[in-house]
């Protein structure tokens, strides 16, 4: 009886001071700062917020450049995605990519992909961000260019607009709202502006080239959203416009986070002071444990 | 390391041994569970799947098919309407009704006032419709796991669905994140998006008794998968 009470009783002590080494070296963690107990995969908040993507999308703004294949491969990945004939005024919609460097080749329309490219650069997409890569310029001196797109959210639940510049008859060009803001002067071709902020609804637009004959265009604004007006050579002469909606977000953001939670599941770890009282009465408990397990011996 | 803890502790209370041994026992253990260790493994047992994910010809119309630069097929891009109904997480055992919710006069988001409910927040863009949904759903009740107890386990390449106008619209999660609510990055989670995209948001890491609210969130980020 006596053998049978003490064996079990030896075990229990060693698991306990076993448990207990846990334990305090989880509570070391926890008052450090360092476990990360609901989502160990969660980068640090330190690092930045990462969602996961970041956005890339391609545009065709050379007027006297055929049509081309564009393709982009992640760094080290052996299947690029391909967008077959692009065409002068094509941009194309944004892709959701993983974050890191991509190359990014134009091939004449119909090449074989093992041919060279007649273009090729690189995007380093970092997460939460936009780009578009355009082939800009005229065909004599076409280049890939990599803008940097600013989505973030308009002040005051307004409308962000830039112009984007692709049009060789109007070298230069002043865009502005009839009645109301200038979105842009003197902007060159193959360039791009700045976003304005423009309040949501419609507006007439007035593009006027240096000189040359006024063209109107109508476009539609909503609150939150983020827009290009690409400025494009009219197949039959003079200008014509596509407004892109970059992104669109909401107009009113609520404020900080969520109380989503009564803490039901919560553990007393939350309280430090807890933790250490428990680890002292633990190691307390320990001691006296072992003093006993000395003195039946 | 967690594993073996939980058979053990059974295998040894049988005996019952002397009090000061137990004390010191239990202290153990309550000090390895304040710690969070094993929460994963303590919560709700994995609820089986409802029926396997009913991809419709087009989850999403408003999707992205990477590929098409600007000249797209104009067909199924009829856009979804009304409000969202339901979200599911087939693989998490998340299946749960959706309401709307609003802000409160400080300009915050409002919880769902049902555990077992999620929500969407109605102010901004609904899910399918270009920009980011935000949905928002309890970690736990005071008696327990709520909706989004297991909203944590998720990761990249998970797929999360939402019902609206009678079809399920299917996400794909690229990315989560845990932030101390004071340092919430409204930017990333609100900002504007090129497409549809969706994030849902519960609680997380330590809970602040003494203002009973947890101090941080978690935010998972999803993208609408491009039609099939």
């Amino acid at each position: 009886m006596h053998l049978l009470r003490t064996a079990p009783r030896r075990l229990l002590a060693g698991a306990g001071a076993l448990l207990l080494g846990t334990g305090l070296v989880l509570a070391a963690g926890l008052l450090t700062g360092t476990a990360t107990p609901v989502h160990a995969a969660a980068p640090a908040a330190a690092a930045g917020p990462d969602t996961g993507v970041g956005y890339v999308r391609l545009a065709h703004l050379s007027p006297d450049t055929p049509s081309v294949d564009v393709y982009l491969a992640a760094r080290g990945a052996a299947e690029p995605r391909v967008f077959p004939g692009v065409g002068y005024g094509v941009l194309s919609d944004y892709l959701p990519l993983p974050a890191g460097r991509y190359a990014v080749a134009m091939r004449e329309a119909g090449a074989p992909a093992g041919d060279p490219p007649v273009l090729t650069t690189e995007v380093a997409v970092v997460s939460g961000e936009a780009y578009t890569v355009a082939g800009v310029g005229r065909y004599a001196d076409l280049g890939l260019r990599v803008l940097h797109d600013d989505l973030s959210a308009p002040d005051g639940g307004r409308a962000k607009v830039r112009v984007v510049q692709a049009s060789v008859r109007a070298p230069v060009l002043d865009v502005a709202c009839a009645d109301g803001p200038t979105l842009a002067t003197g902007v060159q071709f193959a360039t791009t502006t700045d976003y304005r902020l423009v309040e949501p609804g419609t507006w007439r637009l007035r593009l006027s080239p240096g000189g040359g004959r006024a063209t109107e265009a109508e476009i539609r604004l909503s609150g939150g959203a983020v827009y290009s007006l690409l400025v494009l050579d009219a197949e039959d002469g003079g200008l014509t416009t596509e407004l892109r909606r970059d992104a669109q977000g909401g107009t009113v953001v609520p404020s900080g986070g969520v109380d989503a939670g009564a803490g039901g599941t919560a553990g007393g770890g939350a309280r430090p002071g807890i933790a250490v009282g428990l680890a002292g009465i633990a190691l307390l408990g320990g001691l006296v444990l072992l003093r006993r397990a000395r003195t039946t011996w | 390391m967690s594993g073996g803890r939980g058979p053990a502790v059974r295998r040894h209370r049988r005996p019952r041994p002397p009090a000061t041994a137990l004390v010191a026992f239990g202290a153990a253990i309550c000090l390895a569970a304040g710690s969070g260790v094993g929460l994963a493994t303590t919560a709700r047992p994995p609820v089986d799947p409802p029926a396997a994910t009913a991809s419709a010809p087009s989850p999403l119309a408003a999707g992205r098919p990477p590929g098409c630069a600007g000249e797209c097929p104009p067909a199924a891009r009829s856009a979804p309407r009304g409000q969202p109904t339901r979200v599911r997480v087939p693989r998490i055992g998340l299946d749960a009704p959706l309401a709307v919710l609003g802000l409160d006069r400080s300009g915050a988001l409002v919880p769902p006032a049902d555990f077992d409910v999620a929500g969407w927040y109605g102010g901004g863009p609904a899910p399918g419709d270009p920009g980011p949904a935000v949905l928002a759903g309890h970690l736990d009740s005071r008696q327990g796991p709520a909706v989004f107890a297991r909203l944590g386990e998720l990761r990249a390449g998970d797929t999360v669905e939402v019902r609206r106008g009678g079809r399920w619209l299917a996400f794909r999660v690229t990315g989560a994140l845990r932030t101390p609510k004071d340092r919430f990055p409204t930017a990333a989670v609100y900002g504007p998006t090129p497409g549809p995209e969706l994030r849902l948001v519960t609680c997380g890491g330590d809970f602040d008794r003494r203002r009973g609210h947890y101090r941080d969130n978690v935010v998972v980020f999803a993208v609408a998968e491009p039609a099939a």
